[in-house]
């Protein structure tokens, strides 16, 4: 009887430090992993391969409203929450929410630009406006890319190699 | 004649549904194609800008109480991928407004600016229309959107309606940017009609007299001290005073701005140069104002601000002979209760030249867009 419940008793350890390892095994995976990198994606006909930072951010900013080609850039970000707007807002200018409407709202205020960036509600939405309108850049995970359209490197990189700067 | 009938109904019935495009729209199978592009134009974005104001103030003149302020209607709209048009409407609350005598209370409405502008490339568009003058930083970042500046009001030395410097300009501007070694050079050159012979006018209905007004302006947004804009304004017209003398006006205006909310500092300085063609006397008249915000990080819908503003007025200077100077100190809040909405509050303490009296007010604004 003694026995047995010692049996019982090592089982039920036992599976609580099976339990505890596996949670231990598989949180530090969770926490480590890296956000995912996005991709700046333009319609294929831009002829830009590469921009900078500062550029992209000119362009994002409405700073910079041509291509070098003449083409006028028209700008398509994701609805507010999407990593890929925060990836705009926030990594590239800097900005918070608030600021980057108040930014927009008196670009088009000073005439400095005849309207802001255009919402799309996913990113199949972004890539297919994109694929289809002349001079059109987005923000969309570098998963997500598809057929269509241009993948501009950043700093000379692109998505997935070390140092990226978007994510 | 049932099978007729039946025959003629059916046929009406097909033609109906042929004739009509949504529906046949809905016959065809659905499309997984994403919607058309937009480029179709014209097409028009409007925008508003409001304020209501309260005012306390031991100044024995001036608004009292609840005062609405300006409500701004903005329009634009592009004609092609080139060519874009703006406008800019206000409704201002004047006690002068109105019909009879004495002039009752009313709304003065007013076409602000207007401009159709052509745009080739980054570095060069050109635009006619009616502007806000391109000769101070004010003047061009926050027109009369009241909600977009950080304060209640301008600064004195750029207020509407106010005469030290011309508010608006009617004529045409060239305008670009310029990468410049990742200084980005912005530039702007006017010609036009220059200010009306009511100074704080401009020349809306053709000039007060033959000179015509030219401007050139140009500022620096460089890529590596970002938020800061740093820039320079020169300005030159002849104006035909009441009185029928004229006068040669130069304007030099400098500014720097940061406008990262940690902190936001804007500072301007402008000097307005007149002669007398009939005497030859010079003049300098000065203005100037620095006003410094901070978004509070542990409160950051709070934005604590102050500015001091300063306008002096040369003691010979026949054209600015009503302008008052001025002294005064704002400390203020601004509060903001949502993305599109603020409310702002700040005690004003200002004097009108040496040994004028002190004056101190308070004031609460509620601006919005929409």
């Amino acid at each position: 009887m003694a026995a047995m419940r010692a049996h019982r008793l090592c089982t039920l350890v036992a599976t609580w430090i099976a339990a505890a390892l596996l949670v231990a095994a598989t949180a530090p995976a969770g926490q480590a992993q890296q956000p995912a990198d996005i991709a700046v994606i333009v319609h294929a006909d831009v002829a830009i391969d590469n921009l900078t930072l500062a550029e992209l951010r000119r362009v994002w900013l409405g700073d910079r409203e041509f291509w070098p080609s003449g083409e006028r850039i028209t700008l398509f970000i994701r609805a507010p929450v999407a990593a890929e707007r925060d990836a705009v807002v926030s990594t590239l200018c800097r900005m918070t929410e608030a600021q980057f409407r108040q930014h927009w709202i008196a670009k088009v205020f000073r005439n400095e630009s005849p309207s802001g960036p255009k919402i799309v509600y996913s990113t199949e939405s972004a890539h297919d406006q994109v694929a289809r309108v002349p001079g059109a850049i987005a923000f969309v995970p570098a998963s997500a890319v598809g057929t269509g359209v241009k993948v501009v490197r950043v700093d000379g990189r692109r998505p997935g190699e070390t140092g990226y700067p978007i994510r | 004649m049932p099978n007729l009938a039946r025959v003629l109904v059916t046929s009406v019935t097909a033609a109906l549904i042929a004739a009509a495009p949504g529906a046949a729209a809905a016959q065809q199978p659905v499309s997984h194609d994403p919607p058309a592009p937009v480029s179709q134009y014209p097409n028009l974005h409007i925008s508003g800008f409001g304020d209501v104001n309260f005012s306390i103030t031991d100044r024995p003149d001036g608004p009292r109480n609840f005062s609405l302020g300006q409500f701004a209607l903005h329009m634009a709209s592009a004609l092609s991928p080139r060519v874009t048009f703006f406008g800019e409407i206000s409704f201002t609350a004047r006690t002068d407004a109105g019909t009879g005598s004495p002039s009752a209370a009313g709304f003065n409405a007013e076409i602000e600016r207007m401009a159709v502008r052509f745009d080739q490339s980054d570095r060069l568009k050109v635009s006619f229309g009616r502007y806000h003058t391109p000769v101070n930083y004010w003047n061009t970042a926050f027109h009369h959107g009241q909600w977009l500046q950080t304060t209640i009001a301008r600064p004195e030395m750029i207020r509407f309606g106010g005469t030290f410097l011309p508010v608006h300009f009617v004529g045409g501007l060239v305008e670009g940017a310029v990468p410049a070694s990742s200084l980005n050079l912005n530039y702007k050159v006017g010609l036009g009609n220059g200010r009306a012979t009511v100074l704080g006018r401009a020349g809306d209905a053709g000039d007060a007299n033959d000179a015509v007004a030219w401007l050139a302006s140009a500022f620096i947004r460089p890529d590596a001290y970002y938020g800061l804009e740093v820039g320079a304004s020169l300005y030159g017209d002849t104006i035909t005073h009441t009185s029928g003398r004229e006068i040669s006006e130069q304007i030099v205006a400098a500014h720097v701005a940061w406008q990262r909310e940690d902190p936001e500092i804007i500072a301007e300085i402008a000097s307005v140069r007149h002669r007398d063609d009939l005497t030859g006397l010079v003049t300098w008249s000065r203005a100037y104002y620095v006003q410094a915000a901070y978004r509070l990080q542990q409160a950051e819908l709070w934005k604590p601000y102050l500015r001091f503003e300063h306008i002096g007025v040369a003691d010979d200077d026949l054209a600015f002979a009503t302008v008052p100077e001025l002294d005064q100190l704002t400390l203020g809040v601004r509060y903001d209760l949502t993305l599109f909405a603020a409310v702002k509050g700040e005690y004003r303490t200002w004097t009108r030249g040496e040994g004028s009296v002190r004056n101190h007010g308070g004031y609460f604004q509620i601006a919005f867009t929409f």
